[in-house]
């Protein structure tokens, strides 16, 4: 089941220096916290000017595709699949 | 006398990802790893399968067939659409990859490159086999662990794809000198590229009905007798390892096709579909520096009948409002206005922009010209259809961002 989300979430996230590498830990959504166990893929989209990055990742029960706008650091959850059919 | 099995080392290897849109979709969502998944045009029963996964492969299901069909096989496959950025993104990080390994990396499609080392080989001192072995181990670490290929090494281009489909997914093969007849005894006519039932009926017609027989035929008899023409020494030569596809084909046209999710004969909804396709082929033909003297409509209508209709001009187009004039007029000429299905629109033959003689009275031409470069630019910058023709302002995003099958350029 897919279900098209488009809802401002909050995130805690890392960013390690040493290693160049970012992991999203923590996804507050509708008054629940989810815990990320894995990043599976990471990309970037560009419209227009603005430049968003593209999270797609796993508690290990539900994948979200999480998007972060750079232009106002907004956190976005787009989508929610618990990978059934729909 | 004939030409023997070309003795080169093989210097080509063709990359091929395995069921590329579905294979990504699961490496960016575990949950659908392991299950029967397709990527269809559209999710509703009538929507055409662009990708099925490898689990989906193995229960019979193919590219091609309709999501009902689908259905019916594994009542439980996934159905999702394509995310045509994650796949693009997945595409550009494969061919990054294969350009670390020669500056001859030419993309045949999405999920498909072929990598020359002709000039580059001496310089990796590893074989080909080795080599095709870390792009296989670069892929699974830096786009993902659920990412696999097929590599074929050969000396030509079609020996190098028939090598890729040997031992799917996740094969790598060689095809050389010592093991070319112990390959050709093991496949079928129609496991060649470019070999499709048809031909292979011509082929038996001929007397063909082996690889081996087709390696076996004369150069005469493929060129008089098999193909009626040239085709027949390419492929002579093509079947004994001589390369004869390195050639770099010109764009001749721009094309956009809808198959319309509500088919309709309400010729407002239609044209404003028609203007939508021709923004699109518009900012590609701008885009290319090019104005197309042709342009082309092909309708296919509800009951399956197929009414295209073609026409050169003696005006050089290049605004989207130039085209769209001249499809509409062809558009007008329908002889029956009956359900439409799908639309596709196509401009040709080229004439470079900057060589045309502009008049030295009329600079309406060249100002309108500057207002659409600027409108692209525009788009280009701030988004997709920021600024866009009134027509297209209720329907902006009714046609949806696909990636075509076949030839990157």
């Amino acid at each position: 089941m897919l279900e098209k989300v488009f809802e401002k979430v909050s995130i805690i996230f890392s960013y390690n220096r040493e290693k160049n590498s970012f992991t999203i830990y923590k996804m507050g959504w509708r008054k629940r916290d989810y815990f990320i166990k894995r990043m599976a893929y990471h990309h970037k989209v560009r419209e227009g000017r603005d430049l968003f990055h593209i999270f797609h990742v796993t508690d290990d029960n539900l994948d979200f595709r999480i998007r972060f706008d750079t232009e106002n650091l907004e956190w976005i959850l787009e989508e929610v699949s618990d990978g059934s059919a729909n | 006398m004939d030409l023997p099995i070309n003795p080169a080392n093989p210097s080509l290897i063709h990359i091929d990802l395995n069921s590329c849109f579905a294979t990504v979709m699961q490496q960016a969502h575990i949950q659908l790893r392991g299950k029967p998944l397709v990527i269809a045009a559209y999710t509703t029963l009538g929507g055409c399968i662009l990708s099925p996964s490898i689990e989906a492969k193995k229960l019979g299901i193919k590219t091609g067939m309709r999501v009902g069909e689908a259905k019916k096989i594994c009542p439980e496959v996934i159905v999702r659409q394509s995310d045509t950025d994650l796949i693009r993104d997945a595409s550009s990080k494969f061919i990054k990859i294969c350009e670390d390994y020669s500056p001859d990396v030419i993309p045949k499609s999405i999920d498909e490159v072929v990598i020359n080392f002709t000039e580059a080989e001496s310089y990796w001192k590893k074989s080909l086999p080795e080599i095709g072995k870390e792009i296989k181990n670069r892929f699974h670490k830096e786009i993902g662990e659920w990412i696999f290929c097929n590599v074929g090494i050969a000396t030509n281009r079609m020996l190098a794809k028939l090598a890729s489909s040997l031992h799917k997914p996740d094969g790598l093969d060689v095809i050389n000198q010592e093991n070319i007849y112990k390959i050709y005894s093991s496949i079928k006519l129609v496991d060649f590229p470019g070999i499709n039932t048809m031909y292979q009926i011509r082929l038996n017609a001929a007397g063909i009905f082996t690889p081996l027989d087709f390696l076996s035929a004369k150069n005469d008899y493929l060129r008089k007798v098999v193909f009626k023409g040239i085709a027949g020494h390419y492929w002579y030569l093509r079947l004994r390892g001589y390369e004869v596809d390195d050639f770099i084909s010109t764009r001749k046209s721009f094309g956009q096709e809808y198959s319309l999710g509500e088919k309709t004969s309400d010729q407002e909804k239609l044209a404003k579909l028609i203007m939508m396709l021709t923004e699109k082929m518009g900012r590609r033909l701008r885009a290319s520096g090019q104005t197309a003297q042709g342009v082309h409509l092909g309708l296919l209508y509800d009951d399956w009948t197929f009414w295209h209709k073609g026409k050169k001009f003696s005006e050089f187009l290049y605004t989207t409002s130039e085209l769209f004039q001249k499809v509409m007029f062809i558009f007008s000429r329908q002889p029956v206005k009956k359900i439409v299905r799908k639309i596709a629109v196509t401009c040709f033959d080229f004439v470079p922009a900057d060589s045309q003689t502009l008049s030295l009275f009329e600079d309406s031409i060249e100002k309108k010209r500057k207002v659409s470069l600027a409108v692209d630019e525009i788009n280009d910058r701030y988004g997709e259809y920021v600024i866009s023709p009134a027509l297209m302002i209720e329907s902006k995003k009714t046609i949806l961002d696909r990636i075509a099958f076949g030839n990157r350029k």
